[in-house]
């Protein structure tokens, strides 16, 4: 892609929408990737050459799926109440969960999973237990199983649910602040993996959506989740951040040199060392370690520690 | 001077052996085409020979570099030509193509429409006017930039000619950079297209045995940012299905050699004279340097024609001769 003027940048050239291009300078598209990679990487004197567009195409793709999954901080966000089931549909995009909170009066909740069942397929049954089948001899289902119905009408007990914010002690209340006698929340046997107040979900993949607690109907709930930045199949809105740019193009290499007949090993295993290392190199440029962020944490090495 | 005339005397005085050596024009020229077309046709290997020896270290560049002058000859036969579209996305090759080498899409469509009036070097189409998208014209320099964009691809969809816009004078008329719109009748009614010219995809060929795993991809499956097309017979089938605008489609190829022929005038008595000023005069489109490949292999089928085994082996000869050389 062309450099843009100032115009295009900032008003678009007054075509909606105008913030279009707003931060573009951080990422390269997949086209410029795609472009660069024929150009350059594939050729009559080139260690790659006969190759389709399209294997090139696949390939980019690929790799960018791969650094969204687990190098790229690329999180999205998403807001939406709960449903009558007390569940929340995963959208189309979603790969896989950061952080799912509880939105209350202005204030994020994290939220545990919940490593118990919470839902579950049921068979209808007669009097003695026997399965009962429809006409065609397929089994039949009701639309909610006693576990379902159990969490919804919050008949399910678990294991996370404490009694309150301050575990119903006694305390003193001064201004508006609770102060205790001692440390709250201390339980012998407590186990802590499972140790949270706030509601609880799991996500039932096969179905796509997430099951939360009965204490969640209605409530409002806030995905961070990853997706493989695919953007829905709009190949022209796909891009990379340019951090990742030589790894992309070392990823493709190496996985078109892999899957290519009569390839050297020593030319593929320098490809895959080239991939790594540079993926490396992408992570730590990422993860933006600025003397003023580390600053700002090392302030708290003095604080006490209870 | 025109090459095919010294071939041909070159050949006629080989082929002399005590005056009874005769060849007419039109055996020569049928000769001669066949002759263009073998050399033709080796350029193409021999390129590929030069680059596996590039691989190998075997060729070099400057004076050495043999690939950048076989590649010269090769795009002597370069042609840049619009497709006819003919039903939805299929479109029709030239006649006269010999390897397609690209075929490219213009995605971004302006705007398009048809000329209401005649004019040199102008497009003018009065509708225009009042439509979403006439031409904005910036006559004082207010800021805005002129719509279509000075350098915008004007395609005549009738005559599927190419111009680019040189300014847009008013909300109805553009001046072009070449005179496309050429129609004496009145009104003229000639239908375009203008394009953005910048934008610019190549449409990448796929064989007939992928087309489907690669349409039934989600990553891989041709989009208005990489489309694909299939050949058969002498059209393509251009992928996503929606490429449907005329003038959209434009290839790159290497044509054919135009035939050969050595035009003459007779006279009564002797020798036909060559005639380079007639209608239907063709002369090589080989470079020079092909001349005595050429005559050699005229000579092999001349040796035949007139069963002379010796004008024949010559023939052999110099081109094995020629490839050693090469080698």
């Amino acid at each position: 892609m062309a450099y843009i003027t100032d115009y295009q940048y900032y008003e678009n050239n007054n075509v909606s929408p105008l913030e279009k291009n707003w931060g573009s300078y951080q990422y390269v598209s997949l086209e410029d990737i795609v472009s660069n990679f024929m150009l350059i990487y594939q050729g009559n004197n080139e260690i790659l050459n006969n190759l389709e567009r399209y294997q090139v195409l696949f390939h980019a793709k690929r790799g960018i799926q791969e650094l969204n999954y687990d190098a790229m901080k690329e999180i999205k966000i998403l807001q939406l109440t709960v449903d009558a089931q007390i569940r929340f549909v995963l959208p189309q995009d979603y790969i896989n969960y950061v952080r799912i909170s509880h939105y209350n009066n202005g204030v994020l909740f994290p939220m545990t999973e919940n490593i118990q069942t919470m839902w579950s397929s049921a068979y209808l049954q007669d009097n003695n237990a026997k399965i009962l089948f429809d006409l065609n001899g397929n089994v039949t289902k009701p639309e909610n199983s006693l576990v379902d119905l159990s969490r919804q009408d919050g008949g399910m007990a678990q294991m996370y649910l404490g009694t309150g914010p301050y575990n119903g002690q006694m305390g003193y209340c001064c201004n508006g602040e609770w102060f205790f006698e001692y440390g709250i929340g201390s339980s012998f046997g407590l186990n802590t993996e499972t140790a949270n107040a706030n509601p609880s979900f799991t996500i039932n993949k096969e179905q796509g959506v997430i099951y939360f607690s009965s204490d969640m109907s209605g409530k409002s709930v806030v995905l961070e989740y990853v997706s493989d930045g695919m953007k829905n199949g709009n190949d022209s809105d796909i891009s990379v951040n340019k951090l990742f740019e030589e790894f992309i193009y070392a990823y493709m290499r190496y996985s078109l040199l892999n899957s290519k007949y009569g390839v050297q090993e020593y030319i593929v295993n320098r490809a895959r060392k080239e991939k790594t290392a540079l993926l490396r190199n992408a992570k730590l440029r990422l993860s933006n370690m600025h003397p003023g962020r580390l600053l700002m944490n090392m302030r708290g090495q003095d604080k006490w520690i209870k | 001077m025109a090459m095919i005339n010294n071939v041909r005397n070159t050949v006629l005085a080989i082929i002399n052996k005590n005056n009874y050596g005769y060849l007419s024009p039109q055996d020569f020229n049928l000769y001669a085409q066949q002759a263009q077309m073998d050399l033709f046709e080796d350029y193409f290997y021999q390129y590929n020979q030069y680059i596996n020896r590039e691989n190998q270290r075997q060729s070099g560049t400057g004076y050495a570099d043999i690939v950048k002058s076989l590649e010269e000859v090769i795009d002597s036969f370069s042609v840049q030509a619009f497709l006819t579209g003919g039903t939805a996305n299929r479109w029709a090759l030239p006649a006269d193509y010999y390897l397609i080498n690209k075929i490219f899409h213009y995605p971004r469509l302006l705007t398009n429409g048809t000329t209401t009036s005649s004019n040199t070097n102008q497009l003018i189409n009065i509708a225009l006017a009042g439509q979403p998208s006439p031409p904005a014209f910036n006559p004082i320099g207010t800021g805005f930039s002129p719509f279509p964009l000075v350098g915008s691809l004007v395609v005549n969809t009738d005559t599927l000619t190419e111009s680019f816009v040189n300014s847009v004078v008013s909300v109805d008329t553009l001046n072009l950079a070449t005179n496309i719109f050429t129609s004496v009748v009145v009104p003229p009614n000639e239908n375009y297209s203008i394009f953005d010219a910048n934008t610019i995809v190549e449409v990448e060929r796929v064989s007939q045995n992928k087309l489907f795993y690669l349409t039934s991809s989600t990553l891989t499956s041709p989009s208005t940012l990489f489309p694909a097309y299939v050949l058969d017979g002498n059209n393509i089938t251009v992928y996503p299905t929606t490429i449907q605008a005329a003038g959209a489609v434009k290839t790159q190829y290497i044509r054919y050699p135009k035939a050969p022929k050595w035009t003459f005038v007779s006279i009564v008595v002797g020798e036909p004279l060559f005639d380079a000023s007639a209608a239907d005069f063709q002369d090589f489109e080989l470079p020079l340097s092909d001349e005595p490949g050429i005559i050699a292999k005229i000579c092999q089928y001349v040796g035949i024609e007139i069963r002379e085994a010796e004008v024949y082996n010559f023939g052999t000869q110099e081109e094995v001769q020629e490839n050693q050389i090469q080698v």
